[in-house]
């Protein structure tokens, strides 16, 4: 990936530059953090007014567990950071990624420390939108951005949810404080509404946590550079859904659908992704694979009742981060140096890498779980976890699973460790690999000594890592915890885990074999839907465009008549018994104009002939003419005279211009269309039920009787009709009379084409 | 009101039947039709009231019973804007017409052409313009002679 554009770029100074300083502010920041730990207790508050009428503040609170997640977000981002600088160095995108991934440090530093739920929120969607640009790296490669769509579409739905829920949650606690709410979680889990909120929050973490459905996004955000995978995708990001739960468990961990809903969830995602990563041959999938199957594993903890799942949660949180962030720092110097992640291909690097070999070796075994490890000690917790609750029979069983992860772990992490590195290659083509340098060395080497250094003294950690399990249990519980507790049992169980690992490794070929060919996962699972949708939301849109815009004319205006006539009609029959008043008979004048209309519209539909027809629509004109001149409205039946007359002449003139048209195809349509016969007939109906209807309303002449009063004294004229017109409605006037010039500019260039058709057809 | 009614009645039926012909230029006059009967509800809907003209005679100050002037007011100008549409309307159509030697509104789909693809809007291509004689016509006619 880094290797590609290797030799071609140089970079800049002001490039070097920048890596530099953002490297350095990582380190500078992560050793103040360790500062401020060993100066100041916990909780560090922190609180701002943001927007104080919305009762919004910048609160944040930092206790034990939210410093565990600075710490890995500080600590590991500081080796990200370094790493990315070597590993990309050639990479003209290295500044561009560097400062997306400094935002997405601050972006989780905010989600970790907020303390009000909306900031939370914010950041969350933060860190999803900067996983969506850094999965976008290569966007030139269609793959990366299906895999950068995904994550955001999956991460970015879940984000909906988690909004909904952490409001509901506001709305039923009545504070938007993370902290208040956690007090009063215990009145608040007995709310009718909270089931509600919590399964949007649980969702929301889900979508981010990749568990189950969800998981499939977390493998295809691979498309990332290495260093963004072992940043976003390993040990913080995806983290974020693990730790919310966390800190809602201080509160909520009672009710006793936590453990029912994320004990289960948990088991499965674990179980799942750590079979499914028997199927992958990419080194970054495969352990891409194995990280949902952590997640999967932390959620199953967080599920589990006891003092000692807490502590359990917050150990295997670290040691993951500290095994895996290596492991995808080695896999990001093999593709390096190699070229290539694919594990039939790889084989006998520790000649070449032997750094890279050492670091692997380190993080492989306290992924392993092999004694004076880091990851020991977690199993070890893990281990008195599970026997330290009694309470639910059942969960205990299902938890039971977490063997089978624990042995496929073991197995994983030999491909990762050893496979690599010393299994003997079938041909050895890699002979010219070499070390990337100190930047790309190093990094990896410090977290995995880290993973056995704590593994080696473990009162280093343990301090902080009670703190965190504190911060997870309600009144300061867990005070007295202490890690390695569990004797030769957890001894047992390791070596049983190891003998099982070192088994399927040793099968790994014809696991995979066998596993490759069954689809089901890609086809049936959420994946397949998501696809399915992805591809169907266009077809749907496109249906639903075509099945409204159609492109047939009398369509569209059967369409507007159905909808004018529909709430007229709904009118009518909701209406019962109105009072139409008297209705006298009509006086003659008015009866021979409206005969006069009614004949010039009827004889319209009927006339074949286009000079009858426009003829006949004239007759309408000159009726309304003669009932505008009975109704008291002599300028209006006048200037309908002029319209009409001018209009005979405009009649006259197309059916001239017309008979020019020769090799016309005229369309041939029925005499009667009974379906348009039945839509004319209800509109007609309805517009006149409208009309009688108005007229039986009482009559509200204020505006009239003003305009009436008004012209004389204010506009000094006896016209009202034209003072309304020309004085008290000047402007619009002005508009209208523009209307009329600029139809009649934009009929020109048609009249001259006509024309000018006319005068080739004579030549 | 009773005949002003009924009137409005034939006249709004007439104009949506002509207006949802294929023939084009029934069409427009079905539009044209429904543009007259719209003056007319507006003159309704002022109310059919004394016919003495709203205009106060020379020495006088005050109204006795006139017809209202504010839905005339309207009217006036809707007539000469309906006149103007109609008359571009009639342009339009005969150039149509005249370029694609076809009244009927199923075949001028230059602007809303059928759809070739599930999914992508249709574009304007040469085998489209097969289809569709008009666009072929349209074409031609822009040829210099």
């Amino acid at each position: 990936m880094g290797a590609a554009s290797n030799e071609l770029h140089r970079p800049s100074t002001g490039s070097r530059a920048f890596a530099a300083l953002v490297c350095l502010a990582a380190w500078v920041v992560f050793a103040l953090l360790l500062v401020e730990l060993a100066r100041r207790p916990f909780p560090w508050q922190f609180s701002r007014a943001w927007a104080p009428s919305l009762g919004l503040e910048f609160a944040l609170r930092v206790d034990g567990l939210s410093a565990l997640m600075l710490l890995l977000i500080t600590g590991v981002g500081a080796c990200v950071f370094t790493y990315a600088a070597g590993y990309l160095a050639h990479d003209p995108r290295r500044t561009r990624i560097l400062a997306q991934l400094s935002l997405f440090l601050v972006a989780m530093v905010g989600c970790v420390s907020a303390d009000n739920v909306l900031l939370l929120f914010l950041c969350w969607e933060a860190t999803s939108l900067l996983s969506f640009l850094l999965v976008g790296t290569n966007y030139q490669d269609e793959d990366a951005r299906k895999s950068a769509q995904q994550a955001l579409f999956i991460t970015g739905v879940g984000g909906l949810f988690l909004l909904a829920g952490l409001l509901l949650l506001a709305q039923l606690g009545g504070s938007h404080s993370l902290a208040v709410l956690l007090a009063r979680g215990p009145e608040l889990v007995s709310e009718p509404l909270f089931p509600y909120a919590f399964a949007a929050l649980v969702i929301g973490c889900m979508t981010k946590s990749a568990q189950f459905p969800f998981h499939f996004w977390l493998p295809n955000a691979m498309a990332a550079p290495t260093p963004v995978s072992a940043y976003l995708h390993s040990a913080t990001m995806v983290k974020l859904g693990v730790y919310l739960l966390a800190r809602l468990h201080v509160g909520f961990g009672a009710w006793p659908g936590w453990a029912l809903t994320l004990v289960p969830i948990g088991a499965l995602t674990a179980t799942w992704a750590m079979v499914l990563a028997l199927r992958e041959r990419d080194l970054k999938r495969i352990l891409a694979r194995s990280t949902v199957g952590a997640l999967g594993t932390l959620f199953m903890l967080i599920g589990l009742p006891g003092e000692g799942a807490a502590l359990a949660t917050v150990a295997f949180l670290l040691a993951h981060a500290l095994y895996k962030a290596p492991l995808f720092f080695v896999a990001g110097n093999v593709d390096h140096a190699v070229g290539t992640r694919i594990i039939d291909r790889l084989g006998g690097l520790r000649h070449a890498l032997p750094f890279s070999a050492a670091a692997a070796l380190l993080a492989g075994v306290s992924m392993a779980g092999v004694p004076l490890s880091f990851g020991y000690l977690a199993k070890d917790a893990i281990k008195a976890a599970k026997s330290g609750s009694d309470t639910l029979p059942w969960l205990l069983t299902v938890a039971q699973s977490n063997r089978v992860v624990a042995a496929l772990s073991v197995a994983v992490a030999a491909v990762a460790a050893v496979r690599v590195f010393w299994k003997h290659p079938g041909v050895n083509e890699h002979c010219d690999a070499r070390e990337g340098g100190a930047a790309m060395v190093l990094p990896p080497l410090a977290l995995a000594c880290a993973g056995i250094v704590f593994g080696l003294f473990p009162g280093l950690i343990e301090p902080l890592l009670v703190q965190a399990a504190g911060a997870m249990l309600p009144g300061g519980a867990g005070a007295q915890l202490t890690l390695g507790q569990g004797g030769s049992e957890v001894l047992a169980a390791a070596t049983l885990a190891l003998a099982l690992g070192a088994l399927a490794y040793f099968a790994w070929d014809p696991l995979h074999r066998l596993l490759e060919r069954r689809l089901f996962d890609d086809r049936f699972a959420l994946a397949g839907l998501y696809r399915a949708g992805l591809d169907g939301l266009p077809r749907l849109a496109a249906f639903c465009t075509r099945a409204v815009q159609h492109g047939r004319l009398p369509e569209y205006v059967a369409l507007i008549l159905a909808l004018a006539i529909a709430p007229i009609a709904a009118a009518v029959w909701c209406a019962d018994g109105v009072d139409l008043g008297p209705l006298p008979a009509p006086e003659l004048a008015h009866a021979g104009a409206a005969a006069l209309i009614a004949a010039g519209a009827l004889s319209a539909c009927f006339v074949t002939s286009r000079l009858l027809l426009l003829l006949a629509s004239g007759l309408v004109g000159y009726g309304s003419a003669v009932l505008f001149l009975f109704s008291g409205a002599p300028d209006l039946a006048f200037t309908q005279f002029v319209v009409e007359s001018v209009f005979v002449v405009v009649v006259a003139s197309s059916l001239l211009a017309m008979r020019r048209v020769t090799h016309l195809r005229s369309v041939v349509e029925p005499r009667v269309r009974p379906l348009a016969a039945v839509l004319s007939l209800a509109f007609g109906a309805a517009i006149a039920a409208l009309v009688l209807w108005v007229a039986a309303q009482p009559f509200d002449a204020a505006t009239s009787e003003y305009f009436k009063s008004a012209a004389l004294p204010q506009a000094h004229g006896r016209n009202v009709v034209n003072v309304v017109i020309v004085d008290f409605r000047g402007l619009d006037t002005l508009g209208e009379s523009a209307v009329v010039l600029f139809s009649f500019l934009a009929a020109l260039p048609l009249l001259q084409a006509l024309r000018g058709a006319r005068g080739r057809n004579a030549a | 009101m009773l005949a002003l009614a009924l009137a409005l009645a034939v006249t709004c039926a007439a104009g949506a039947y002509l207006a949802t012909s294929r023939d084009v230029l029934r069409a427009v006059i079905g539009l044209s039709l429904l543009g007259s009967a719209v003056n007319l509800v507006l003159l309704a809907a002022g109310r059919l009231g004394p016919s003495a003209p709203p205009i106060l005679e020379e020495g006088r100050s005050a109204f006795g019973a006139v017809a209202n002037p504010l839905p005339q007011a309207l009217v006036l100008t809707a007539i000469v804007i309906g006149f103007a549409l109609t008359c571009f309307a009639l342009v339009l159509v005969l150039r149509l017409m005249q370029a694609a030697r076809v009244d009927d509104t199923a075949q001028l789909r230059f602007a809303e052409p059928p759809a070739v693809d599930t999914v992508k809007p249709p574009e304007e291509s040469d085998e489209l313009a097969e289809r569709t004689d008009g666009a072929a016509a349209l074409r031609r006619r822009d040829e210099p002679c």
